[in-house]
């Protein structure tokens, strides 16, 4: 399930902050496995308070993964990637945000406007397709000229068993 | 046909048209996917009119290896329109079925089995539920040497630890008990024993122990994180042990130490009728072998570890006897064995009833051996563990 932005959902009063880390773009874009193992860190994390810990942060870290890579693959060098986990009653939301070009913000705007439909635009189109597969709901939020934040809710009652 | 990269590998087996994918595919850029794809183009191209691809033991994914995945697979479907491919994923991996279902929608001649068995040879024996009484017995009379044992194969309080192959838990729940380790993850691949594992956790107060639901010749734990690994009753009925092996190996920290436990049914002994017994154990060797599994295995345990890359391999072996407790125990953990092995294996088997009344007769001279006053009867394990270098 696709979810339009809704950035006053997100004030981090609202939520408990379980887990925040800022990247270097510089030394993050040159070191791709990166991607891997911050998306492992992460999910562990997500998956803390699940009945099943190992396969959640396995569910977790094949989204958490793609939002990363889609990350690495928009940044400019000299940027950051923010990432921070917050825990609301039911949920666990995972939040990247970076700054990405013109014509990619322009792009990842279309994903809000095309709410449930497939194809998704590039550059999100491979992390929308996974998040639509596996039920995992994805908001984009474009909070500044020029920075994005994508934020994936797992609902912790949800996904496998 | 094989490709093995560092993190991941494509195989065809021919015999069974089947292309095996297993592994970590998180590739940076579809070039990274050039061996895999070659081996899945020239199995398509050598197939048959069904093919399988398995991704079972695809742990992990990301959409670039998919997306190269999925564009070679519509091209073969729309190339070959009588050709089936049927993709073969498990409910272990959580995303696998619902993303190749999304591709599967969109081609008639692809499809996406959920095959949750066939996972060891032994699966549909050992994973039914009428086993689970006789298991607890079973842990219960090991438990009294094991208890000793561990700790000579370096189990100590503080460790973090994994039961791989944990069946309903109840080695788990002992060892949280007896060693109260740091972290306790529990594997297995039956639903309806971790569910019950589960719940007799939860009865006893016990909420730190992570049940999972997994492959353990796959696992989704990650590489080094435990001290101490332990994995009982269960290579001997894998038809692969090297590889159940590799990923004890792989989860266990360098320093820590993987401790396994193995039978060798022939040498399961009684007295009286001490002859009737060890054909019917003989029988039971066979029987297992027939299936693909070894319960001969547990003097090979030392070879074993050692040709895994352990060191230190220390190897010791235990009787568990009537004895031991309660006699009428044994005797029930005897009776349950012949309800498996002589109602249920030798009858897949297609062995004759007069093979299955001798069979049987064996067991039920065990009992009488077990239960008689002045009786003796024994089922021998092995105990092994073997160091991961630093």
């Amino acid at each position: 399930m696709i979810m339009t932005g809704q950035p006053a959902l997100f004030r981090q009063t609202a939520f408990q902050g379980m887990a925040a880390l800022v990247l270097d773009v510089g030394f993050f874009t040159s070191q791709f496995r990166l991607c891997d193992k911050i998306a492992e860190y992460l999910g562990d994390l997500v998956a803390q308070s699940h009945d099943d810990p190992a396969r959640y942060a396995n569910f977790s870290a094949s989204l958490i993964n793609e939002v990363i890579e889609l990350a690495f693959r928009s940044v400019h060098s000299g940027d950051r990637v923010e990432f921070n986990l917050l825990k609301g009653d039911d949920s666990v939301y995972l939040r990247v945000g970076f700054r990405c070009s013109e014509e990619q913000l322009a792009l990842l705007r279309t994903v809000d406007r095309s709410r449930g439909s497939t194809p998704f635009p590039e550059p999100a189109r491979d992390l929308m397709a996974l998040a639509h597969a596996v039920g995992v709901d994805v908001h984009t939020e474009i909070d500044r000229d020029d920075h994005i934040t994508l934020t994936l809710e797992f609902v912790l009652s949800e996904g496998p068993r | 046909m094989n490709r093995i990269s560092s993190s991941f590998s494509a195989e065809f087996d021919e015999t069974n048209q089947e292309i095996v994918l297993s592994g970590k595919m998180r590739p940076q850029s579809p070039r990274e996917m050039t061996g895999v794809i070659d081996v899945i183009q020239r199995s398509l191209d050598g197939s048959g009119r069904i093919i399988y691809l398995n991704v079972k033991r695809l742990t992990h994914l990301n959409m670039t290896a998919f997306n190269a995945l999925a564009d070679l697979l519509k091209i073969a479907c729309r190339a070959d329109p009588l050709r089936t491919i049927k993709v073969v994923t498990s409910s272990v991996i959580p995303w696998s079925a619902p993303l190749f279902e999304t591709l599967a929608s969109k081609e008639p001649n692809l499809s996406v089995d959920i095959y949750d068995s066939a996972f060891y040879p032994g699966q549909t024996f050992v994973e039914d539920e009428s086993f689970i009484p006789i298991l607890r017995t079973q842990t219960k009379m090991t438990w009294r040497h094991e208890r000793d044992i561990l700790p000579r194969h370096g189990l100590r309080d503080g460790l973090a630890v994994a039961d791989i192959c944990c069946g309903i838990g109840d080695f788990a729940t002992l060892i949280r008990r007896e060693f109260n380790p740091t972290r306790l993850v529990a594997l297995d691949h039956s639903k309806k024993s971790l569910d019950y594992a589960r719940r007799v956790a939860a009865e006893f107060g016990l909420n730190s122990i992570e049940y999972t639901y997994g492959d353990a010749s796959q696992m989704l734990l990650a590489d080094g994180q435990f001290d101490f690994v332990t994995c009982r009753h269960s290579l001997q009925i894998f038809d692969r042990p090297d590889v159940l092996l590799r990923e004890l190996y792989r989860i266990c920290k360098p320093g820590g130490r993987v401790y396994i436990t193995n039978e060798k049914n022939s040498h399961c002994l009684g007295e009286p009728h001490a002859e009737s017994i060890r054909w019917t154990y003989e029988q039971v060797a066979k029987l297992f072998s027939h299936f693909d599994m070894d319960v001969e295995m547990g003097p090979k345990s030392r070879r074993l570890l050692n040709d895994a890359g352990f060191d230190d391999i220390k190897v010791e072996s235990f009787m568990v006897t009537n004895l031991d407790g309660d006699p009428r125990d044994f005797a029930d953990i005897i009776e349950a064995w012949e309800n498996v092995y002589a109602g249920q294996m030798a009858v897949r088997r297609g062995d004759p009833p007069e093979f299955i009344r001798r069979f049987r007769q064996g067991f039920k001279d065990h009992v009488l051996a077990a239960l008689h006053p002045k009786g003796y009867a024994g089922w021998p394990i092995w105990a092994a563990s073997g160091r991961k270098p630093y």
